[in-house]
């Protein structure tokens, strides 16, 4: 049997708004600094401080893929990508309007739709989290982290003193 | 800009008077000779502003600047640089914050905008790429920055532009008026929100979409990872972790106290026997969230949210350090809700924490010295730890309310004006009331609000090297053994050396405060030094000058002898390079800094010398300016008879 699925997952509630991911990102994808240009997106509520960072999460049964007029979508069932053919891609924005995350971006230079790719497997929005609350992970790993996620809300018992054994 | 990478290569001129805009090319030269931010500032408003110039009147400038990393990956590329002449102060004022709007105006295709003229009535100016637009602000004005913040969003339709605004405060005039950013983050020194104000202009708001090149992607790629990982991994993440990360600002509270340099009862002692009522971790018990500036490796901020007592449903950023202790331990108040209150209400009205509570423990002191009465004071019997007098005065100053109006001059002028000897009270240096450090505690600070070029503040060359004990040893890392002990940088109390200290620390900044990066990272934790820079910029930009750590350290000193000159320009020389004699003749009358005074001349003789200043008059040397290639500003100072030599 394969390894298991890679997955980008956030660790949300600790996002801090810094949009170093959406640097990175562009960066590597287009060679510049233009957060407009990114494949991931911080949604920021100032006022709160309440931080949300969106992406594509590769759907396995994708409304983009399923509304692609031309096929330039499609699910690979290899990696786990949803991929995205420039040379069949019309630029009807059908993706946009159907991605239930707003994973899918409109990149204003091109006016073509721009998505996540993984960065080929090293997802650069990862390696300069300052914050480490994007991670790269095998789904069986981000299962685990968000079980762990949950045991944080019981606080209480997690903080009582352990009895000293010696 | 064919090659060169960072910058946007352009900036956009907005006269309000006329309603006319233009965009112009940003001069190569300025890039190496001046880097950006703070330092393209200092050129720009020598050459636009004539001296002796009404800082409220429409000749003024307010600039709005950027440096080449703001909007690029790196280390808190977010910064903005808001400068003009001063209303509080009549000399050069700047004031730096963090949130999200400059990388903006560089993604909008611009390094800075300067802003002259006065509107006929209220407005605000809406960037969006080339887009420029004087828009009605009618329906904003009076309201509060809060308020403002979602007005314009709702103007636009685009709740993710980002925008500097003022508040009532700056509407009014009120001297030490803020510019607000990102509803929290503040550009707070000397009264930019004033200039603002006087200019009819309620906001900047920007929206960019147009990329920032990189002159030399492996190179800088490979750069960046270690910029990044230096503030994110190993020993400077454990100490960001227990200090700026963890805590944010609030966490010097505890370290000033250890050292007695936590200015207490209007800068009287350094020692505030509640400080741990109000410190990092008392602050925890009413955090709702982390939020951080653009692109930062260090993310120091947090949401408060008072949810019992008096001040229930207090929303706000902060209070960051200065808060705590011009709304705190300086007036005595131990009341976290109030002081986050406090804070608020300035945040909201837009006005200087800082400022504002100097102003009110300044009243304390010369009431309970008998040197005015009530009948002096509009009717108000000011005393230590008065919660319900400081929000009272708040809401007054801010509306230039009774004796709102007058203290809404900054202290110093209400002094002035109310005579009497109140004067002698006012803790400041050139008009500007000092931010929440101690000279007697800590001698290089003294020196540092004594030359500083906007006055009494810690930005522009407090020196943390020789302030902690543990953090002795990085100045032997990073500058040799000869040069730490020159500086005698283990012992704080020690005048020594602190001349060159100051003015090696005052290049540095200029430098850190022009390319635009963060102080937290550059001055602590001190991650970050010239030879971090240097790579960093060369990479980025492809600007060979900016990549040589000499040329930078020069680019720094030519910046801040620019910021100088431009003061002698205005005639303010040697005789306001002072302190308040509670710093120079009152010995701290307590903890670790008991019995001393700062040495003020010793310290300055020697920072005149590095500086190139004269003197008995302070005004800089033409040796010294035709070294750093300032002949034109050598020149213009002797035809005013200001030239040093």
């Amino acid at each position: 049997m394969a390894a298991p699925r890679m997955m980008l997952v956030a660790d949300f509630e600790r996002c801090t708004g810094c949009r170093t991911c959406e640097l990175a990102c562009a960066l590597w994808h287009e060679r510049e600094f233009n957060p407009k240009r990114s494949r991931i997106a911080v949604l920021r509520d100032p006022e709160r401080g309440v931080n949300v960072p969106v992406f594509c999460v590769q759907c396995e049964d994708a409304p983009c893929v399923a509304s692609c007029p031309t096929g330039a979508l499609q699910k690979d069932r290899d990696s786990g990508l949803v991929t995205l053919n420039y040379d069949l891609c019309i630029g009807c924005k059908t993706c946009v309007s159907v991605c239930p995350f707003g994973g899918i971006v409109v990149d204003p230079v091109s006016n073509k739709v721009i998505k996540c790719d993984l960065c080929g497997g090293d997802p650069q929005c990862v390696r300069f989290c300052p914050e480490e609350i994007l991670h790269y992970v095998p789904v069986t790993v981000a299962n685990l982290m968000r079980r762990k996620k949950s045991l944080e809300r019981i606080p209480k018992l997690l903080e009582l003193a352990l009895p000293r054994v010696v | 800009m064919e090659g060169i990478g960072g910058y946007a290569g352009r900036y956009l001129e907005v006269d309000l008077t006329t309603g006319k805009h233009r965009v112009r090319d940003t001069p190569r030269a300025w890039m190496r000779d001046y880097v950006g931010g703070t330092g393209f500032a200092a050129r720009y408003l020598w050459d636009h502003l004539t001296p002796g110039i009404d800082p409220l009147g429409p000749e003024n400038v307010i600039f709005f600047g950027t440096g080449p990393v703001t909007g690029t990956l790196g280390h808190a590329t977010g910064r903005l640089v808001v400068a003009s002449k001063a209303p509080l102060t009549g000399i050069w004022g700047e004031s730096h914050v963090g949130g999200q709007l400059a990388p903006e105006i560089k993604y909008a295709g611009y390094d800075f905008i300067a802003i002259t003229g006065r509107a006929e009535r209220p407005v605000y100016l809406w960037i969006d790429d080339d887009h420029v637009e004087i828009r009605d602000a009618s329906h904003m004005w009076g309201k509060t920055t809060r308020e403002t913040f979602k007005l314009i969003w709702e103007d636009v339709g685009d709740d993710s532009v980002q925008s500097a605004v003022i508040g009532p405060a700056g509407e009014r005039l009120v001297r030490f008026a803020n510019v607000m950013v990102d509803f929290y983050d503040a550009a707070g020194r000397t009264g930019m929100g004033a200039v603002m104000g006087s200019k009819n202009l309620k906001a900047v708001a920007v929206r960019g979409s147009r990329g920032i090149k990189v002159a030399n992607f492996e190179e800088f790629y490979e750069v960046i990872q270690r910029i990044y990982a230096k503030a994110t991994t190993g020993e400077w993440r454990e100490i960001a972790n227990d200090t700026i990360r963890g805590y944010g600002t609030p966490y010097l509270i505890d370290v000033m106290y250890s050292i007695g340099r936590l200015p207490t009862k209007n800068h009287w002692t350094g020692v505030f026997p509640e400080a741990e009522k109000i410190n990092g971790e008392a602050l925890k018990a009413v955090r709702i969230s982390h939020k951080s500036c653009f692109s930062c490796f260090l993310q120091c901020k947090y949401v408060h949210h008072v949810d019992s007592g008096r001040f229930a449903c207090t929303l706000t950023g902060g209070p960051e350090y200065e808060a705590l202790v011009s709304l705190g331990t300086n007036v005595m108040i131990s009341d976290l809700g109030a002081i986050i209150h406090a804070n608020n209400l300035c945040n909201e009205y837009g006005m200087d924490v800082i400022t504002a509570g100097k102003i009110i423990s300044w009243l304390m002191e010369v009431y309970e010295r008998g040197l005015v009465t009530e009948e002096d004071i509009g009717g108000l019997r000011p005393k230590w730890g008065d919660v319900d007098l400081v929000i009272d005065l708040l809401h007054k100053m801010a509306r230039r309310e009774g004796i709102g109006d007058l203290l809404a001059e900054g202290a110093l002028r209400a002094a002035r004006k109310i005579g009497k000897g109140t004067e002698r009270y006012v803790i400041h240096v050139k008009g500007l009331e000092a931010s929440a450090q101690d000279g007697r505690s800590h001698k290089s600070i003294g020196l540092a609000h004594a030359v500083n070029v906007r006055g009494a503040d810690h930005l522009r060359g407090l020196c943390t090297y020789d302030e902690l004990p543990w953090a002795v040893k990085y100045a032997y890392e990073r500058f040799g053994e000869e040069e730490a002990k020159r500086m005698v940088i283990d012992d704080r109390l020690d005048p020594t050396g602190k001349g060159y200290l100051t003015w090696l620390t005052e290049n540095f900044y200029s430098i850190v405060d022009s390319m635009i990066t963060c102080k937290y990272g550059a001055m602590w934790p001190m991650i970050y030094y010239y030879d971090d820079f240097a790579p960093w910029l060369k990479a980025l930009t492809g600007i060979e000058e900016l990549g040589s750590e000499r040329r930078l350290a020069l680019a720094g000193e030519r910046i801040y002898m620019l910021r100088r000159a431009f003061n002698a320009r205005e005639g303010v020389g040697k005789e306001a390079d002072t302190l308040n004699p509670r710093f120079t003749e009152e010995p701290m009358p307590e903890g670790p800094g008991k019995g001393q005074v700062v040495e003020l001349e010793v310290m300055l003789r020697e920072y005149y010398e590095y500086r190139g200043l004269d003197w008995e008059t302070g005004w800089p040397k033409r040796s010294k300016l035709e070294q750093l290639g300032l002949t034109d500003v050598a020149e213009e100072l002797a035809s005013l008879g200001r030239l040093g030599e």
